[in-house]
């Protein structure tokens, strides 16, 4: 790993502040979250260590994307509280969360259409000249094994194309945490075994990863904690081999 | 200050807003379209039906039927051929559509009925005492069918099943079929009955209004009032605003005179705006 | 290189042209350079950042009274311009901040609301503005300089327009037209971009609307705020290109040569016919003539947004030794 290579994610001792709550990157505390009468999410707790791979698994209806949505700031919980990087993010928007040093991807891609793949990248750029976004963006494309998509308009990719570029433009604001809305959703075997080789880099490199999705498969081969969310609570937490023969799981999920 | 006086009159004034707004409403609501046509359909409306009763003499009663049947026809031909091809891209391209058709029909209400105000004297003339007060027939009765005509077609979109599929779609535009009815068939007949909404509108204000091309503008401003402040998407929500604006602007226009009460509406449409911009019942602004 | 060119011939032209043309040729180009400097500044809200923009009439005629009334009371017509793009930029920002805050179709009706409102405004207070009749001013002897006025705001904002589409600041812009909530939830500051944005593009109207009215030496609320105005701009930008550094060039030349032709012989038409121009537009070339152009790739059409790719395509400096951020 060369040394440009090496800063494609922040020291993450630079990012870290003081005053945390709980003992992860990420603290999830007691959320709760109803639509009207139906309880969408129900007192949930986690803990996201920092430099791990974390998972949320659940059916469809468990209240996996709310609990997304609540962390990346789109949604407001009704109880509970967010703690990111060691600051209560609960009430933020999601661009503040954004430059609190974590990134995101979208579950159906948000690329913009009318626009190339690196000025998709460039765009989101801030605190460094254009000849640097540029630079940074090239290297993330390389990165990603996406460069020769340069110049394609956003709107040309593939499905899978555009997950890969997602998660490249999530990485140009150097985030210590990475939130991936449902990566694996969709896309050929081969394709989600490449994302989760680049995934692993970046743990390597320090880089804090959360995702959702109910690929259960890729799930439990790269996470080092699994929570199952089942009817808006978590049913089981751990180890991956744990999670996996847990009675309760195996009921709510099988 | 003559209190029940200017209530009733704002109250009279409402019920025509009700008609107008709710039409423009329901559009919305299924199709995420403001059409901001919605106006000189009203002035197409109030148009012919000067040509109708001072033109070819006959009776108003004839213009209340045939109007709204011309309106959803001009209605159906901009929903056919232009805003059905638009509807599901890009907002920008929807509004810049029904812009430009707001011009032409407006410059070719112009070369039809030229640049003039025209009224209809004598249609609906007289008075009669309510609560102790002179109220203008034509207001009456304007009031009243607007009334009807909107409550009526809230108990279609409540009672029916196209009515339910009406009000489906607007809850969820992304269906595809409810009940075996295609969504492009709501989406059509919804065009075309906001269009008739919009011709029974004009049909109605051409006995107390002077009508001319450009009344679409004054009125069409009025519905967007109507809707942002009741709610976009919201049929009651209209209704509610469009009562409550009617009788602000009667006030406002007496206590501070022509001007000012002409734009006191809009001011409040931006207070909403600022203030609660999902209106009093509305749906809010999906992203 | 070849764009370059163009501009400077243009230019050269320009510059040349009041001391050789005619009256007519000279009234003409002056028409161009109001409606150069409207489309741009249109392209700017309406073709960068995506919000539909049907009040900017309103900006142009509260800068043409702001103006008439400064040059009623004495002051010189180039002091009058500045304070008229000034209060272009005073009433745009409060109306920026509220009617941004909500998502497209409110912000068309609301701007289409504020030129109705500001036009009765400007036929109420006849005490100020003289009602219908309008304000009378004193002609100005020589129109050079003013023409010269009128030449510089417009290819200032070309120049402005060419240098924000080869900035991130123009990519984020665009970001806010494509999709706003991801933009936002990207980290890009989209609330005040856009309220700049819009701010920006108010100045320019204002102070264009104050020398129209110098150049008619007279100001009447018909004229101020005509929607013909409103319309040809937008059918230009339309018609050009939304969002491009030439689109609203080429549009307004082609345009304007409809103009010609039919304003001042039959108004009703023109009008209907820059409606069906919109419609025939937005049906069939949606992105406009200059991106229809650029997406069959002839080698003579300028790439959009080139500066970036120029960088991009630059012989990078492998692994080359950086400071720690």
């Amino acid at each position: 790993m060369s040394a440009q290579e090496m800063e494609m994610v922040a020291p993450a001792a630079t990012r870290e502040a003081g005053r945390g709550a709980g003992t992860g990157i990420l603290s999830v505390q007691g959320i709760g979250k109803r639509f009207g009468g139906l309880v969408a999410l129900n007192d949930v707790s986690l803990e996201v260590e920092r430099g791990s791979v974390t998972g949320v698994i659940g059916p469809n209806g468990s209240g996996k994307s709310t609990l997304f949505n609540i962390i990346a700031g789109t949604l407001r919980p009704d109880r509970g509280r967010v703690f990111l990087n060691g600051r209560d993010t609960t009430r933020a928007s999601p661009a503040e969360i954004c430059r609190g040093g974590v990134g995101r991807t979208f579950q159906i891609s948000r690329l913009f259409g009318e626009m190339t793949v690196l000025e998709n990248l460039v765009a989101i750029a801030h605190g460094a000249s254009d000849p640097e976004a540029v630079e940074r963006a090239l290297e993330l494309l390389d990165f990603l094994e996406v460069a020769h998509l340069r110049d394609k308009w956003g709107s040309e990719l593939s499905y899978g194309q555009r997950k890969l570029v997602e998660i490249a433009r999530a990485l140009m604001l150097r985030p210590t945490v990475m939130l991936l809305d449902e990566p694996f959703a969709g896309i050929n075997p081969r394709l989600q075994n490449r994302i989760v080789d680049h995934l692993e880099v970046l743990r390597r490199r320090g880089l804090t990863l959360f995702f959702i999705d109910h690929e259960m498969r890729i799930v439990l081969e790269i996470c080092h904690t699994v929570h199952v969310l089942a009817q808006g609570e978590v049913i089981a937490s751990g180890p991956a081999d744990a999670v996996r023969t847990d009675p309760k799981v195996k009921e709510a999920y099988f | 200050m003559p209190v029940l006086e200017l209530l009733i009159a704002g109250i009279l004034l409402g019920g025509l807003y009700a008609l107008m707004a709710c039409g423009l409403n329901l559009v919305f609501g299924v199709m995420r379209v403001i059409n901001f046509a919605h106006g000189d359909l009203i002035a197409v409306g109030a148009l012919t039906t000067v040509s109708i009763v001072a033109g070819y003499n006959l009776p108003f009663a004839v213009a209340i039927v045939v109007v709204p049947l011309l309106a959803a026809a001009i209605g159906l031909a901009m929903q056919v051929l232009v805003i059905r091809r638009i509807a599901d891209g890009p907002m920008i391209m929807s509004l810049l559509a029904t812009f430009a058709l707001s011009t032409i029909i407006v410059n070719v209400s112009i070369l039809i009925w030229g640049g003039g105000y025209r009224g209809l004297p004598g249609v609906l003339g007289g008075s009669f005492r309510f609560l102790g007060q002179d109220i203008a027939l034509s207001r009456m009765v304007s009031f009243l069918v607007a009334m009807a005509a909107t409550l009526g077609v809230w108990w279609f979109l409540q009672n029916t099943r196209f009515g339910r599929a009406i009000r489906s779609v607007s809850q969820a535009p992304e269906l595809a079929t409810i009940n075996g009815i295609s969504i492009d068939a709501v989406r059509n007949v919804t065009f075309a009955l906001g269009a008739a909404m919009a011709g029974l509108a004009g049909v109605l204000l051409a006995p107390t209004f002077a009508s001319d091309p450009q009344l679409g503008a004054r009125f069409g401003i009025k519905c967007f009032a109507v809707i942002i402040v009741g709610g976009m998407g919201s049929y009651p929500g209209a209704m509610l605003a469009a009562l409550l604006l009617g009788v602000i602007e009667v006030f406002s226009g007496y206590v501070m005179g022509q001007v000012i009460g002409s734009a006191i509406l809009f001011l409040i449409m931006l207070t909403v705006l600022l203030v609660r911009p999902r209106g009093l019942l509305g749906l809010g602004v999906r992203a | 290189m070849k764009a370059t060119l163009v501009m400077g011939t243009a230019c050269i032209l320009a510059a040349v042209l009041p001391f050789v043309g005619s009256e007519y040729v000279l009234s003409f180009t002056v028409q161009l350079y109001v409606f150069v400097a409207l489309a741009y500044s249109w392209n700017l809200i309406g073709g960068y950042a995506g919000y539909t923009h049907f009040g900017q009439v309103a900006f142009f005629g509260v800068g043409a009274y702001t103006g008439a009334l400064m040059m009623d009371a004495g002051f010189h017509w180039l002091v009058a311009a500045a304070a008229a793009g000034l209060s272009g930029a005073l009433l745009a920002l409060p109306l920026g901040g509220a009617m941004l805050r909500v998502k497209g179709p409110f912000f068309a009706i609301g701007m289409f609301g504020m030129a109705r409102v500001c036009e009765s405004f400007a036929l109420g207070f006849d005490n100020i503005t003289q009602g219908g009749t309008g304000i009378y001013l004193l002609p100005v002897s020589d129109l050079k300089p003013l023409y010269f006025t009128l030449a510089a705001i417009a290819l200032g904002l070309v120049l402005l327009t060419w240098r924000l589409d080869n900035s991130r600041l123009g990519l984020q812009l665009l970001a806010i037209r494509e999709d706003e909530t991801a933009a936002d939830a990207l980290g890009v500051r989209t609330t005040r971009l856009k309220i700049g944005a819009f701010v920006v593009s108010a100045i320019a109207p204002g102070a264009v609307g104050s020398l129209y009215a110098t150049y008619l030496s007279f100001i009447d609320p018909m004229t101020a705020f005509a929607p013909m105005t409103e319309l040809t701009t937008i059918a230009m930008v339309l018609l050009g290109g939304m969002g491009t550094v030439f689109g609203p060039l080429i549009g307004v030349l082609a345009m304007s040569v409809v103009n010609e032709l039919l304003w001042s012989r039959f108004p009703e038409i023109y009008l209907a016919i820059v409606g069906v121009v919109i419609l025939f537009v937005v049906l069939w070339m949606p992105r406009g003539i200059v991106s229809f152009l650029a997406h069959r790739q002839w080698s003579w059409v300028p790439v959009a947004r080139g500066s970036l790719r120029r960088l991009a395509s630059r012989p990078r400096i492998a692994a080359r030794p950086k400071e720690a951020h």
